[in-house]
């Protein structure tokens, strides 16, 4: 499958401070990924680079095989790109920003933009920014979808909506991009949703990615084994297969990608003994933080 | 198809503030030759004049301010709703360079206020023209010429400054803009301008790319 | 595009801080020059010289005077302060004093050279000069000469036909050639009485334009051959010995005689009408001519036939030869100034600093940059531009540069 998007020794800096170094991901034509990562691991960075607004120190990111600083019209035009916080042209109401951007593309389809308008209470008069944020977010995803882009670019489209749109949003999302074959990159700080979107993820800390796959693989090799210590001395950090430990006095979440025969033998054979030994069943979010860590 | 499209979108920005400020400047410049009038009806014209000529009287000088906050009043409500969340990132997105999408909506800011400018030029010129001869409106034109580059020239600097991403720089432009702007506003003897109006013009001409600087700083991430 | 856009504003952050930076400069350092105030004594045959603002009066030689000794050793110009004090002198070299005499003889002339270099009105009231009245009518008319001369009517702002063409041809008549390109006279009716405008032309003839009766009064004046004017001052004075102090474009100062229209010339040297200020003193006995210049003043007494009897010359610093203005040299390679003393036009006037000794500072900042270069790890080669600019320009240049950073990618 081809490389829609292609990001390459991605490093960067504010200043000093090191967002990232060697950053590496890809994502798949027709894929819907999701890029999560706690606040601070570069999200935002990756997304302004992805877009040509920012120029990393050093690296790459090709979308469609085109540097993302030089990116031609024509590719522009491939793009569609929901800036965070559902930001549109506010001063025009709903009329108006679809007149202005539909001479843009010549493969406007204003017809999705008016069936999501037609779901909203506004009037076509009103100006986008006396309306509601999720109204606001179906404008800026209505635009998008008339814009028929091959590749959305998301940047955390949750943000500021309430679980009705949020689930409004999502949902026509993945239908409609499922049905046209759409490649998505998206981001969002609440990961309950992106369960519901994203086929593939990517999962990047302070030191780097720390899983690119997709989400089903991911749910099925990540696990949580919870057990009591009978010595809350014991260090088990030591072990390879740990990805995750959280350790309250004796009490301890494991995570790990291996299996629970693995986790026992190790615990047996180094005379670690523990009791009530359970494997938990996780959710995206519990398992992104299981992986990441609650700091 | 674009530049109508760029165009509708700058229009919806500016069309307010540019007809409230064309209308406020066209009752300005009508009022500022009906105390002419007035002063013809009452001194006589031979004493306006006559002051006009020998003792330094500019019965222009209220005009001097009036295309600089007409440039002012452009450029902030062209530019200031592009930088509100960074808004300008769309402008960028659309399928165009740049520098071009950049250099459409300039033109169109700099078009209508020239439009704007080329109203009040002409009031001033006509209506001058009845009271004054040749020689008297050419000294006054030559004085007020300066006042709509200096016009310009803000509507050129504040596209520079609301877009640069960095407020260090920001105040760092502010500083040299506003006294660069200093030059063109002058108090001197009617007609003093005269030697160095083409070359004003042209620094003004410079400034018409500013904002390609600062963009380009935008774009490039500079915090 | 952005790298051209660049380079503008870095132009236009240079030329301005050319403009602000040394007006600040010179704003917070400059310390005025005090010139002296000088006049020809008829008592002592030499100049007493007044300076103001250390109160002390003295002559030449030194010889410092009391204010009333100072006042008495000028009894034409304090005639009045002697009186009241009495000790006015009957006469003086043999010539009887009375109040009429001294006072019809006296004359004041002063003269800038931002006057000289400004712009000119282009329309002129021609008086009535034998109304019949005691005090001047300012006309309804004003005239100006393009093509030929133009009547021009305030209240309708419409020509006056007749008149126009009337005076066009008596003009014609006497060998004028149109265009004006110098029109001088007194436009104020407040003068004793009216003498017209003295005029040159196209040709550099001068002319002398008078309105009596309502009929032109023209009269070409022989001037001497290739005599150019650079400026015409005509004055109003109670002895009505002359029309006007003329100015040639050689800098040398005449005198047009009344009725007998004698071009005169003065023996007056050192007179430059681009960078001096002119004074002019006469009385019965002497015309003190002051010349003020930048940096020196001059002082010529001239007997009553024009004659130099004594010159003084008194010189100063100029502030550019002070520590001050070295320390401005050394600071800033120029300055420009939109703005003259010796102008009333606004131009970009250009002007290099004395010497060279900015460049160490331009060499200072050069290596200053480099090295703020170096350690920011960036290649020095697309930085060359830059570092030329502050070698050329030097804290200008320096300051503009990072005000507009030279950050480029790829």
């Amino acid at each position: 499958m081809n490389n829609v998007i292609e990001c390459n020794n991605l490093t960067h800096y504010y200043g000093k401070k090191r967002v990232y170094e060697n950053l590496n991901f890809h994502v798949s034509e027709g894929s819907i990924l999701g890029l999560l990562g706690k606040n601070g691991t570069g999200k935002t960075t990756t997304i302004n680079i992805l877009n040509g607004f920012l120029q990393p120190r050093n690296g790459e990111c090709l979308i469609f095989g085109e540097n993302t600083q030089h990116l031609s019209p024509r590719t522009k035009a491939r793009i569609g790109f929901l800036i965070e916080g559902h930001i549109q042209y506010s001063f025009m109401n709903i009329r108006q920003i679809e007149k202005f951007y539909s001479g843009f593309y010549p493969n406007w389809k204003p017809a999705p933009f008016w069936e999501l308008m037609s779901k909203l209470n506004v009037t076509p008069t009103q100006k986008i920014s006396t309306m509601s944020c999720g109204q606001r977010s179906q404008v800026a995803l209505g635009l998008i979808l008339a814009q028929d882009p091959d590749l959305l670019i998301l940047d955390d489209f949750s943000m500021g909506l309430d679980p009705g749109y949020r689930r409004l949003f999502i949902d026509y999302l993945r239908e409609y991009a499922k049905a046209e074959n759409k490649t998505v990159f998206t981001t969002s700080h609440i990961i309950q949703d992106m369960e519901r979107l994203i086929d593939d993820l990517l999962i990047i800390d302070f030191d780097g990615v720390l899983a690119q796959t997709s989400v089903n693989e991911f749910m099925g090799s990540f696990k949580r084994f919870d057990f009591v210590l009978k010595n809350d001395k014991t260090d088990l950090k030591k072990a390879l297969f740990v990805e995750n430990l959280d350790k309250v006095k004796n009490k301890v979440e494991l995570y790990t990608y291996s299996s629970e025969s693995i986790v026992k033998k190790y615990l047996d054979d180094n005379n670690i003994i523990v009791s009530n030994f359970a494997q938990v069943k996780m959710g995206l979010e519990d398992a992104f933080i299981g992986l990441t860590g609650k700091y | 198809m674009m530049w109508k499209s760029i165009v509708y979108k700058e229009w919806l920005k500016i069309r307010w503030f540019l007809i409230g400020y064309t209308l406020l400047g066209i009752l300005g410049i009508g009022y500022l030759f009906l105390t002419v009038k007035h002063g013809f009806a009452f001194s006589g014209g031979k004493n306006i004049w006559n002051s006009i000529l020998f003792m330094g009287h500019q019965f222009f000088s209220p005009l001097k301010y009036v295309p600089l906050l007409g440039g002012l009043t452009i450029a902030i409500a062209q530019y200031f709703p592009e930088t509100v969340n960074k808004r300008i990132k769309l402008t960028f997105h659309l399928p165009l360079r740049e520098n071009k999408a950049l250099l459409m909506m300039h033109a169109f800011g700099a078009v209508s206020l020239l439009l704007s400018f080329l109203v009040f030029f002409g009031m001033f010129t006509g209506f001058s023209l009845l009271y004054f001869p040749v020689q008297m409106v050419t000294d006054s034109i030559i004085s007020i010429f300066p006042w709509f580059l200096a016009g310009f020239s803000a509507y050129f600097l504040v596209a520079l400054i609301v877009l640069e991403p960095a407020w260090k720089f920001r105040l760092f432009y502010s500083l040299v803009g506003g006294f660069f702007l200093t030059i063109y506003l002058n108090s001197p003897v009617t007609g003093a301008y005269d030697p160095a109006n083409s070359g004003l013009f042209v620094l003004t001409a410079f400034l018409s790319i500013a904002l390609l600087f600062s963009a380009y700083r935008f774009r490039k991430g500079e915090m | 595009m952005e790298k051209i856009s660049r380079y503008l504003l870095v132009f236009i952050a240079i030329l301005t801080l050319a403009i602000i930076l040394p007006k600040l400069y010179w704003m917070a350092f400059e310390k005025p020059v005090r010139k002296p105030f000088i006049l020809y004594s008829c008592i002592n045959d030499d100049f007493m010289i007044h300076r103001i603002s250390e109160k002390t009066w003295e002559d030449t030689q030194g010889k410092q005077y009391t204010r009333e000794e100072y006042e008495q050793k000028l009894p034409m110009m304090f005639e009045k302060q002697l009186i009241t004090s009495g000790s006015m002198p009957d006469s003086i070299k043999g010539i009887a004093l009375d109040m009429r005499t001294i006072s019809k003889a006296k004359s004041f002339f002063r003269l800038k050279a931002s006057e000289i270099d400004a712009p000119v009105p282009g329309l002129y009231p021609l008086f009535e000069s034998q109304s019949g009245r005691a005090k001047l009518d300012l006309p309804e008319d004003f005239f100006r000469i393009t093509w030929r001369i133009d009547f021009i009517e305030a209240a309708t702002n419409k020509v006056l036909e007749e008149k126009s063409q009337l005076f066009s041809a008596a003009l014609f008549q006497n060998g004028f050639s149109f265009p004006a390109i110098k029109i001088s006279g007194i436009s104020t009716p407040r003068k004793s009485a009216d003498e017209g405008y003295f005029i040159v032309d196209s040709k550099d003839q001068l002319f002398h334009l008078k309105m009596i009766k309502g009929n032109p009064y023209v009269k070409k004046i022989e001037v001497p051959e290739g005599l150019k004017f650079r400026h015409i001052s005509c004055v109003d004075f109670k002895n009505k010995d002359f029309y006007a102090y003329l100015f040639s474009d050689k800098n040398v100062i005449y005198i047009l005689t009344q009725d007998d229209y004698q071009l005169i010339k003065w023996p007056v040297e050192g007179f430059d009408a681009s960078n001096c200020d002119l004074k002019i003193f006469g009385d019965l006995f002497n015309y003190t001519v002051v010349v003020e210049a930048e940096d020196h003043i001059k002082a010529i007494a001239l007997n009553p036939d024009y004659q130099v009897v004594k010159t003084y010359t008194e010189t100063w610093k100029l502030k550019e030869e002070l520590t001050e203005g070295k320390i401005f040299a050394l600071l800033f390679p120029a300055q420009v100034s939109m703005t003259s003393d010796n102008s009333k036009f606004i131009r970009f006037y250009f002007s290099l600093s004395e010497g060279f000794n900015w460049i160490f500072l331009n060499i200072l900042l050069m290596a200053f940059h480099f090295l703020w270069l170096f350690r920011r790890k960036v290649k020095v080669k697309n930085h060359l531009t830059d570092l030329g600019i502050v070698a050329i320009c030097g804290i200008f240049g320096f300051i503009a540069i990072h005000f507009f950073p030279n950050k480029f990618f790829d």
